[in-house]
């Protein structure tokens, strides 16, 4: 059973920490066998910010015609749906935001045209990952990121039990992830566990 | 004694909750004498931050856009409002995407040390956070918050005051809540006066 990955590299900074965390999960990913990954570094993804117009609660489809038309299909395709972001201005980059506002169309399908994200058989058996950077060392530098990114995952089918995070503070320049003393390990288990879950999972 | 309020609308909805709760807090402050700048963002020209940092050495942007323009103009009032509607738990993508774009200052005051706000000036500037929600639960804006702290702490405001409103789909909009408009107009009219005695004072 082909296990199919979804990556989106949140950061407008190409190669920088949250990126190269992603990597390293994608990488631990890619050990597995039947794995596909695909990757897209949302600087290039197209996507517009939602213009809060709430037509989606009706056409259950979204009136702007751009880079989201892909994703969205691709969206409900993947078996695990990673999104990495740094952390700015205490919360997460906007074009991550972007991404997760235009998911709307998903929550008016799920909530309230009360329509499938995904077919029956595969319901409940998709995955999700948060991967963040900050450069601040806070413990709570993180925690008003994670409500939106809750709601990302809900609003296409992943409950709060199927979210896996790794979320590493106190990284700023570019490259610091490199010297921090766990991230790579977790980084590497976090990939491995996720598809050990997944091949259970499908195999069902 | 002028006081200049700039209010900034980051929805992308034109005139809805969040736009309206904004104007009507602006109408107060402007029937106690204020001048007040209204901002729409999404009218404006402006990029996400691209995280490239080369502010951190030079405390300028190498971006010269609309949203440079905004924060010059927001540093030289005395109260900031912030408007934005809850998105998904969060503010909106277009006014984190010109919050970002404060890290220039946020790099003068920190790591190039040449810009510095004293608590008596931090004092004097009130920062004021406008927004409303569709859902009713209570903890709806506490994603906001952080990120709306983040810019007042980094522009010089004293984070005074909240007008929020949730339930929004359950009014069925922000002109059938029975306090939200005439609070903001009130606070509006009060924090001009605040703001006029700690200048002369």
């Amino acid at each position: 059973m082909p296990i199919k990955v979804l990556a989106f590299a949140g950061s407008p900074r190409r190669h920088g920490n949250s990126e190269t965390l992603l990597d390293w999960v994608l990488a631990s990913m890619s050990e597995g066998q039947d794995v596909t990954i695909e990757k897209i570094a949302l600087t290039e993804a197209d996507i517009n910010p939602c213009r809060g117009c709430n037509a989606c609660e009706k056409l259950n489809k979204c009136i702007q015609r751009d880079g989201m038309d892909i994703w969205h299909d691709k969206i409900i395709e993947a078996d695990c749906i990673i999104l990495s972001s740094p952390i700015y201005c205490m919360g997460i980059a906007s074009q991550p935001k972007a991404l997760i506002d235009r998911a709307q169309v998903f929550r008016s399908r799920k909530y309230v045209l009360k329509l499938p994200i995904v077919p029956l058989e595969r319901k409940g058996k998709r995955l999700g990952v948060f991967l963040a950077t900050a450069g601040q060392n806070w413990s709570y530098v993180f925690d008003a990121a994670v409500p939106s990114v809750k709601c990302f995952f809900h609003v296409i089918d992943i409950k709060d039990a199927d979210i896996f995070y790794l979320m590493i503070n106190g990284v700023d320049e570019k490259g610091a992830i490199e010297y921090h003393p766990s991230a790579k390990t977790d980084a590497d288990k976090l990939g491995k566990a996720v598809i050990a879950k997944l091949k259970t999972r499908l195999a069902m | 004694m002028e006081i200049k309020v700039i209010g900034i609308s980051g929805s992308p909805h034109r005139h809805g909750n969040t736009e309206t709760l904004l104007d009507s807090f602006l109408k107060g402050t402007h029937a106690s004498g204020a001048t007040i700048e209204k901002v729409v963002l999404k009218t404006l020209q402006y990029s996400p931050c691209r995280g490239c940092n080369a502010c951190h050495k030079t405390g300028e942007c190498i971006v010269n856009d609309d949203a440079i323009i905004l924060y010059e103009k927001i540093l030289t009032s005395d109260c900031l409002a912030i408007a934005s509607p809850i998105y998904t738990m969060g503010i909106t993508a277009e006014l984190k995407g010109f919050i970002d774009r404060q890290q220039y200052l946020w790099a003068r005051k920190f790591i190039l040390k040449t810009l510095y706000f004293s608590d008596d000036c931090i004092k004097r500037h009130k920062g004021i956070f406008i927004s409303t929600a569709g859902l009713g639960w209570e903890n709806v804006f506490d994603g906001a918050f952080p990120v709306i702290t983040a810019l007042f702490n980094t522009t010089g405001f004293e984070y005074y005051d909240n007008m929020i409103a949730n339930d929004m789909d359950q009014y069925d909009g922000i002109k059938n809540h029975p306090t939200a408009l005439k609070d903001a107009f009130d606070k509006g009219m009060k924090i001009v006066g605040i703001l006029e005695k700690l200048k002369t004072g």
